[in-house]
């Protein structure tokens, strides 16, 4: 019987024939459509997905016509820095990497960011920052936006002056935790507003914001009502929020946007949230498990992504980074896995982007 | 007696996540003459749920909590006759947990730990950002379980070393270490002779239990 060259969810190369291929990408689908409450992929679907992962060609691309927009977020410094295994390593200015990236490499937005890639730390040296963005902004021609993770961690003990509710959690002071991750949200939330219009008026695009609600509930609501006011100030801003996981963690667990609460939720109801609050872009997080296979994983985060897509007005872009949308988690994610992944987001979940 | 009611009420109470409930329950399979071990192990089974529950986005941490203040609660109501069985009184085991050197990121290892704690175990939890040393001392101070996460392919290497360090002071085979967060795979836990890998919270508990 045919083996086929694939992998496990921790990059780990294996063998499968076929049949153990459709069987895993079945069990990934129910497994997807059980965790988002969604429909299941259709028969074609799953049979296009598994042709996919066949192909015998160690990366793959879309069809012609199925061509889709290449966003980015992390900025410059994944070219700029050198961790010993992953990124480029190469000693650039951040300006000359967006330029590099955007006429060598063809994204179609790219963002400015600091190493540090957070609201918080970017405000003492917002001023630095600004001149940058107005120097990025003239030297770019694709829309360029300023880039940055809510990040809420950092308002909380010890480096935030708001006690961490999960240690409050573990001793029982339940409503006290609630508080404090309401009150780390409001200072939240005026930082993204300061930070944000800072750079719109120093000449950016608009604004990415990666990893949304990776400190749960209450950050997801911070980022909301920040992207809101940010609409209401800058109408023509181009905003996309990105997410940290498939679903919103429930820190606080009753915290609420828009009267409704928003722990627990997945792709297909974030999206609506994020659209209310002024977004213009989705990015949809589907999270990887190291200890299945590709096609599990891959057909799981299609079944969470295509009914996001179904449900959304405003444009989906799966995030295909190192263990997320089906991506092993892996430093360096394998070209043939990513290639693959990549493919069927485009063709089988429909997204607008990657 | 078999007390399969009891024990589903015991269950769905837990799920339910609310302390009056979870303790009413308690108090009617008491009364019903429920040995103290068999409540506390539907108790428990229900717990699990709750992590699975919690995992999958359908229940929230001040839930978990309010589940585990019921369980804490039956413990108070069974106390003396738990205290007659000394090994159902007993914690399971002592846990040092913390994120490794160099790493600020400690949501996960935050939750791993309410989750250690809520199924019994006495958790030391050190944060974040944690200096090396801090878990072997823990370690000879007397904790059995070692708990370390990280949530960066460039700080999960202090797993390694600390691993290390236990071989080379004597005490490796004293504790049973578990390593987990985001980058961190079963493949890099047997790679550095790690006893557990957590692809989550719920399965890190469950894996702890089954050593304890």
């Amino acid at each position: 019987m045919t083996e086929y060259i694939t992998r496990m969810g921790d990059g780990r190369t294996v063998t499968m024939t076929r049949e153990q291929i459709y069987e895993d990408a079945m069990a990934g689908m129910a497994d997807g459509a059980d965790a988002a409450q969604v429909p299941s992929l259709s028969d074609e679907d799953i049979e296009q997905i598994v042709d996919i992962i066949c192909n015998k060609n160690r990366i793959v691309a879309v069809e012609r016509g199925h061509e889709v927009i290449l966003t980015e977020d992390g900025g410059p410094h994944k070219f700029m820095l050198d961790s010993g295994s992953c990124c480029n390593g190469v000693e650039m200015g951040r300006i000359d990497v967006m330029e590099t990236i955007e006429r060598g490499i063809g994204f179609d937005t790219f963002e400015l960011t600091t190493t540090d890639y957070s609201i918080k730390p970017v405000k003492p040296i917002v001023g630095p920052e600004m001149t940058a963005m107005q120097q990025a902004a003239m030297r770019l021609t694709v829309p360029c936006l300023y880039g940055a993770m809510p990040n809420m961690g950092l308002y909380y003990s010890p480096d935030g002056a708001h006690l961490n509710p999960a240690d409050l959690m573990r001793e029982f002071r339940i409503e006290e935790a609630q508080q404090n991750a309401e009150a780390a949200a409001e200072q939240l939330t005026r930082d993204i507003v300061y930070v944000s219009e800072s750079m719109m008026s120093a000449g950016a695009d608009g604004f990415n914001f990666d990893n949304t609600a990776s400190a749960g509930d209450a950050e997801f609501v911070a980022t909301l009502r920040g992207v809101e006011q940010l609409r209401k100030d800058y109408p023509g801003a181009y905003i996309t929020m990105g997410m940290a996981a498939e679903n919103v963690l429930g820190i606080h667990g009753e915290i609420e946007y828009d009267g409704q609460i928003v722990a627990g939720l997945y792709p297909n109801d974030q999206v609506k949230l994020c659209e209310k609050a002024g977004a213009n872009i989705f990015g949809a997080v589907v999270n990887t498990n190291t200890s299945r296979s590709f096609a599990w994983n891959v057909a799981r985060a299609a079944t969470i992504v295509k009914d996001c897509v179904k449900n959304s007005n405003i444009p989906v872009h799966a995030n295909m980074g190192m263990g997320v949308c089906g991506v092993p988690m892996l430093e360096t994610p394998p070209i043939d896995c990513v290639t693959r992944a990549s493919k069927i987001m485009a063709e089988v979940a429909c997204v607008d982007g990657i | 007696m078999s007390y399969e009611a009891e024990r589903k009420e015991l269950s769905d109470a837990m799920v339910g996540c609310k302390v009056p409930a979870i303790q009413a329950a308690v108090n009617k399979a008491h009364d019903n003459g429920m040995p103290a071990t068999e409540i506390i192990n539907a108790m428990s089974a229900g717990m699990t749920e709750v992590g699975t529950l919690f995992e999958r986005g359908r229940l929230f941490l001040p839930h978990v909590l309010s589940a585990a203040a019921g369980m804490k609660s039956a413990m108070d109501i069974l106390g003396p006759e738990l205290a007659a069985n000394s090994e159902a009184a007993s914690s399971r085991g002592t846990v040092v947990m913390g994120t490794v050197e160099g790493d600020v990121h400690d949501i996960g290892k935050s939750i791993c730990s309410t989750m250690l704690q809520c199924a019994g175990f006495d958790v030391h939890d050190l944060g974040r950002d944690v200096p090396s040393q801090n878990f072997i001392d823990e370690v000879k101070g007397g904790c059995n379980y070692c708990g370390m996460s990280a949530l960066m392919t460039t700080t999960m290497v202090v797993m390694k070393d600390i691993i290390e360090t236990m071989k080379a002071e004597g005490i490796r085979d004293k504790v049973v270490v578990m390593v987990g967060g985001a980058p961190v795979t079963q493949a890099y836990c047997d790679k550095i002779g790690a006893d557990i890998y957590g692809e989550s919270a719920s399965e890190t508990t469950e894996k702890a239990k089954a050593r304890a």
